[in-house]
């Protein structure tokens, strides 16, 4: 795990002793206020079910599955979301085991969820919760530390996570609508 | 090439792989280990894999597959122009994601754990494929040396992806002949060895008659993107007999089991061998490596209408779980073959290899060692029996 210290050495890709500076730095209030947000997102309906968003100079993609009769040309809303717990639980594991000298070799998050009642979404309801009524996320991971060290980082990466908490603590959502 | 006795024990090919000698393997893949180190360790492995099969009483053992990574993977290190890839870097490159996906839920295994040899240049032989690990086996044992080679079929299927092997081989057909040769020619060096009985591995044809309807299994990558079953077992079979063409002297064998990569039997495939023997009796081979002792492999009177065309090395004792078959059971289930065929055609042996895939061995080297030698007591019963038998006919 030494290697992780020697200057300018890279290990899962990351520079450890910068990350280590840029982590430090966030506790000074300035750093710590560009850093927390806002963080932005647009979305533009492009047709039928498609719709792209805009997150600074990035975009992405989204449209349904044929069986909705959309064009199923990119992964959906929702399927976006559990990728974005996932890909946030990835960052936080690998944040961590940076920060501790961990080599990872691979690492893989499968993750799913069903559901409530989706005829709230399909309005046929006006009952329940059309969201997931639960999600599993399962790591799997081969790096070099033991056991314990790997269940400690795994531990940090779903508790530090700002999309996983977001959805556990059901971050609330204001909504408003202008039309124009 | 002839068996003296009846009933001869032998294995399928893999045995369970120590512990440590896992360890060097994957240092060595990680490159954190020097060649002649590794191998100094496999020796070692082999010698006691050896002396085990040799205490359990089989007559026609294997190295184990001990140097392998699994059955078919380690030709990346035996031929140029192939890469080990994880199913992980091939998604990019995959069709059909969404079956792989359910298929990988399925296993619960992650993507970055099933490795397929895909080829990206075009293949250039270096020294053989099992030449070296013959070499060290026979100064190591004096019976009869079984090698498994992955079958022509398998290593064209399993190499070719889209996107990757067509900028060489435009189809999997092309690379086939490059295959085909390259295990003629090796072929022809194991008998030049005084290799006994070679046995190529087609595991994957199950697959092709079963895996369509089913998201339970695959064992290679490249799988999913197959055409219609008979046009692949039919490839299957020209490739077979391309690869055997005008060689005598050496048993060839063809092994095909149902999955062996998990102790869930749920998860492995099921179906008889009905569907797939009009083919495999086209092949000019001499022997039908088959697993018998699961359930899952379906009655042994599929053979009744090819009586005594091949050999049968009848799968007696199954590989993935900790019970051990008792002889009497062993000997019951070679009766019911031997009611309608010939006792000198059947062999005995394990359904699968005791450790396929390195990191998943599917049992220990003891509990394999005693159903081993549990076969062995079997056929020396059933030699007492049919031994008379077959000189008074």
């Amino acid at each position: 795990m030494a290697e992780a210290k020697m200057s300018g050495e890279r290990l899962n890709g990351l520079r450890p002793e910068k990350l280590n500076e840029i982590l430090c730095s966030m506790k000074q209030p300035e750093v710590l206020q560009g850093i927390s947000g806002p963080w932005k997102s647009r979305v533009v309906w492009q047709d039928g079910f498609r719709a792209k968003a805009y997150m600074r100079t990035h975009a992405s993609e989204m449209d349904e599955p044929g069986g909705l009769d959309a064009t199923d040309l990119a992964a959906s809303a929702h399927e976006q979301l559990l990728s974005a717990i996932g890909a946030c639980m990835t960052v936080g594991f690998v944040l961590n085991a940076t920060k501790r000298g961990v080599k990872i070799h691979d690492l893989e998050i499968a993750l799913e969820g069903n559901f409530d009642n989706i005829l709230k979404w399909a309005g046929l309801d006006d009952a329940g919760n059309p969201g997931y009524r639960g999600i599993k996320a399962k790591a799997f991971v081969r790096a070099d530390a033991d056991e314990k060290t790997l269940r400690e980082i795994w531990k940090l990466a779903v508790d530090g996570s700002p999309v996983t908490q977001s959805v556990v603590r059901g971050t609330p959502v204001t909504t408003e609508i202008e039309v124009v | 090439m002839s068996e003296k006795k009846l009933f001869p024990v032998t294995v399928v090919g893999s045995w369970p792989r120590p512990a440590w000698l896992i360890q060097a393997l994957r240092k060595r893949q990680a490159s954190g280990c020097a060649e002649s180190e590794f191998q100094a360790v496999a020796d070692r492995a082999v010698v006691e894999c050896l002396d085990a099969q040799e205490k359990a009483g089989v007559d026609i053992p294997s190295d184990g597959e001990q140097r392998r990574d699994n059955f078919y993977s380690f030709v990346v290190e035996k031929l140029g122009g192939m890469r080990l890839m994880k199913v992980s870097e091939l998604m990019d490159y995959m069709k059909d994601r969404a079956r792989y996906e359910e298929v990988l839920r399925a296993l619960d295994v992650p993507a970055f754990a099933i490795k397929s040899p895909i080829v990206v240049e075009r293949l250039t032989e270096k020294n053989g494929l099992a030449q070296d690990e013959v070499d060290f086996a026979k100064k190591h044992t004096t019976r009869p040396l079984k090698v498994p080679l992955p079958g022509p079929y398998m290593l064209t299927r399993s190499s070719w992806f889209e996107g990757l092997s067509d900028k060489v081989y435009g189809a999997p057909e092309e690379l086939a002949k490059d295959v085909v040769k390259i295990l003629r020619k090796e072929v022809q060096a194991l008998k030049a060895k005084g290799v006994e009985f070679i046995q190529f591995d087609e595991p994957i044809l199950s697959q092709i008659v079963y895996g369509a309807e089913s998201t339970e299994t695959f064992m290679c990558a490249a799988l999913p993107n197959r055409r219609d079953p008979s046009d692949e077992l039919a490839l299957a079979v020209r490739l077979m007999n391309e690869t055997t063409e005008g060689i005598d002297g050496v048993r060839f064998g063809v092994h095909v089991c149902r999955g062996n990569w998990s102790r869930k039997e749920e998860v492995l495939l099921k179906g008889n061998y009905g569907p797939m023997l009009p083919y495999l009796m086209q092949m000019n081979i001499h022997q039908l490596v088959l697993e018998f002792a699961t359930p899952r492999a379906g009655e042994l009177e599929v053979f009744k209408e090819y009586k005594n065309e091949k050999e049968i090395g009848l799968g007696v004792v199954n590989p993935r779980t900790d019970e051990i078959e008792t002889p009497e059971q062993i000997v019951a289930r070679v009766k019911e073959l031997a009611k309608f065929y010939d006792p000198e055609k059947i062999f005995l042996n394990p359904d699968c290899g005791f450790g396929t895939f390195a990191e998943r061995n599917v049992n220990t080297a003891e509990i394999a060692t005693k159903k081993m030698a549990a076969i062995s007591e079997a056929a020396k019963q059933l030699r007492g029996e049919f031994q008379g038998k077959a000189a008074a006919s």
